[in-house]
């Protein structure tokens, strides 16, 4: 691997995996009849959501900033949209909120580059 | 421009990676194809069975109540011992409505049975008859073809006229207008006036195309239709701006004085609305949906591993290319956008195959099951998106690997 080797700290690599396994699961969600009902490109913009926060866990992972760009970018795109169909949910937003937080702790110790 | 070029060597990266590794390719893309198809086909027969369901319930009418003895949902432990009590909905009881129900726009009596229709030496047995009353045409949706409806003397005064289906006209009258020709309906004459348009089967059964329309006042006198198994129903439509709800509510009050209820005893009729139907198949069809949906998810699921492993496989092949490309001033972004492209393209082709094989099937089905199958634009975009976001997601790790790989060790490695 090229460029800077930063160590992972440990609250990183539990939000990390935290983040791969909520993704997992929630990404089949995505294609459910009920979705499907909303519109018939929901389906592929919260598909194109769920894979992009896929993305930003993976560069969280190798602590890298973008990571945690995307990951804030995503989470605003998401909560626009979910507001938008009324399907908030605030024990998602407090997760998120948090994992956020922990990430910005970190974020000075993370890799500016791709 | 640069994407441009990036797309097309990417896209040839893949088809060279499809052409040279025949065998593992395929293995890789069935589990995207068995995936996508799995979840397209059970989204498309479910979707035209709902589409034709809700066909079947709106020509029943979406804004009618039909007062009845039995309920057409009942719960787990339905006191049907109760319901067996209760009498049956009375013609006497249409006039009552038609006075009193302000949020009535128009109601009928009606009942069926089974009968046999001859013409000369045609003979049909089985036939359904619907017999009802004259605003019938008002609270039931249907289209004449040929002909007209019932005036209003011929049914109050309970004249021998008949409307009937498209099928059983043609079977009836194969080479001549069946208009004004004289019918045997359980051996008596009735009189042809007219031939309801052809509606094709209904998923929810009893089709018009089969079916002979009497006045309700003429089949007194070939039935019995106060006979119990005839179930013989009041339809109520509701005006325009009145709600089935305030309907219902409206409808329940009158009932109640009508069959003299009192206020505490419980009633002894049923109010039936088509959303009973509906809601009862929409849980039926999300179980369906959600099962197909399981089983598909766990074939992409397995097609994803697959992708992932082609693209891993891919990247230690080419390693010294990429050492090259990065030593030649080839940026990250580009090695990684590289390999994304071509992870995508290689999901996107399991996919469309998956699809290919749902709409070649859709139109071997064509009207063989008795409802038509189609592929619906929305489950195409579904495919198409289910197998671009797992190429993207599977393919994005080793997709980053290759772009995080140091030249001069990549050049070196074989």
């Amino acid at each position: 691997m090229q460029g800077a080797i930063v160590k992972r700290p440990r609250l990183i690599t539990i939000i990390s995996i935290i983040g791969f396994c909520w993704v997992i699961i929630s990404l089949p969600g995505v294609f459910a009849p009920s979705v499907k009902k909303i519109n018939d490109w929901m389906p592929a913009l919260l598909g194109a959501i769920r894979a992009s926060m896929f993305i930003a866990f993976i560069g969280i992972w190798y602590m890298k900033q973008w990571g945690v760009r995307l990951f804030i970018s995503i989470f605003f795109i998401k909560e626009i949209v979910f507001l938008l169909i009324d399907d908030s949910n605030f024990l998602s937003v407090i997760l998120s909120v948090f994992f956020i937080v922990c990430m910005l702790v970190y974020y000075k110790r993370m890799d500016p580059n791709l | 421009m640069i994407f441009l070029g990036l797309f097309r060597e990417s896209i040839l990266f893949a088809l060279h990676a499809l052409v040279v590794n025949k065998l593992r390719t395929f293995l890789s893309l069935l589990g995207i194809t068995i995936g996508i198809f799995a979840i397209i086909m059970v989204f498309t027969v479910v979707d035209s069975l709902e589409q034709n369901l809700r066909k079947s319930v709106q020509s029943l009418g979406d804004d009618v109540v039909f007062i009845e003895k039995w309920p057409w949902t009942f719960g787990p432990d339905y006191p049907w011992w109760k319901y067996m009590n209760r009498p049956l909905a009375d013609y006497t009881e249409l006039d009552e409505v038609l006075k009193k129900c302000n949020g009535a726009q128009s109601a009928a009596f009606v009942t069926s049975a089974r009968i046999t229709v001859k013409y000369r030496s045609s003979s049909i047995e089985n036939v359904t008859i619907i017999m009802a009353s004259h605003q019938y045409d008002k609270v039931k949706n249907f289209e004449i073809a040929e002909g007209r409806y019932f005036a209003e003397i011929e049914s109050s005064a309970g004249r021998p006229v008949a409307i009937i289906g498209d099928v059983l006209a043609k079977v009836l009258f194969p080479n001549q207008n069946g208009l004004g020709q004289t019918i045997k309906v359980n051996g008596a004459k009735v009189t042809v006036i007219g031939i309801f348009k052809k509606e094709g089967e209904s998923i929810l059964g009893g089709s018009p195309d089969t079916q002979v329309l009497v006045p309700v006042n003429y089949a007194r006198s070939l039935i019995d239709i106060r006979d119990e198994s005839l179930e013989p129903q009041i339809m109520v439509r509701a005006k325009p701006g009145i709600s089935n709800d305030d309907l219902i509510s409206e409808l329940t009050g009158l009932m109640r004085s009508l069959r003299k209820i009192k206020p505490l005893q419980e009633e002894n009729f049923a109010l039936n609305q088509t959303s009973l139907i509906s809601n009862q198949f929409d849980s039926l069809f999300d179980i369906v949906g959600i099962a197909g949906w399981i089983i598909g998810g766990f074939s992409i699921l397995v097609g994803g591993f697959g992708i992932a492993n082609i693209m891993f496989v891919s990247v230690k092949e080419r390693t010294n290319i990429i050492g090259i490309q990065k030593s030649l001033g080839a940026k990250n972004y580009f090695i990684l956008l590289q390999f994304m492209f071509e992870s995508v393209f290689l999901s996107f082709i399991g996919g469309l195959i998956g699809l290919l094989i749902v709409f070649v099937i859709t139109l071997l089905a064509g009207d063989s099951f008795g409802m038509e199958i189609v592929l619906s634009k929305s489950n195409v975009i579904l495919g198409f998106t289910i197998s671009i976001l797992i190429g993207v997601v599977s393919g994005f790790v080793p997709a980053y690997t290759a772009s995080q790989l140091d030249p001069v060790e990549a050049i070196r490695s074989n």
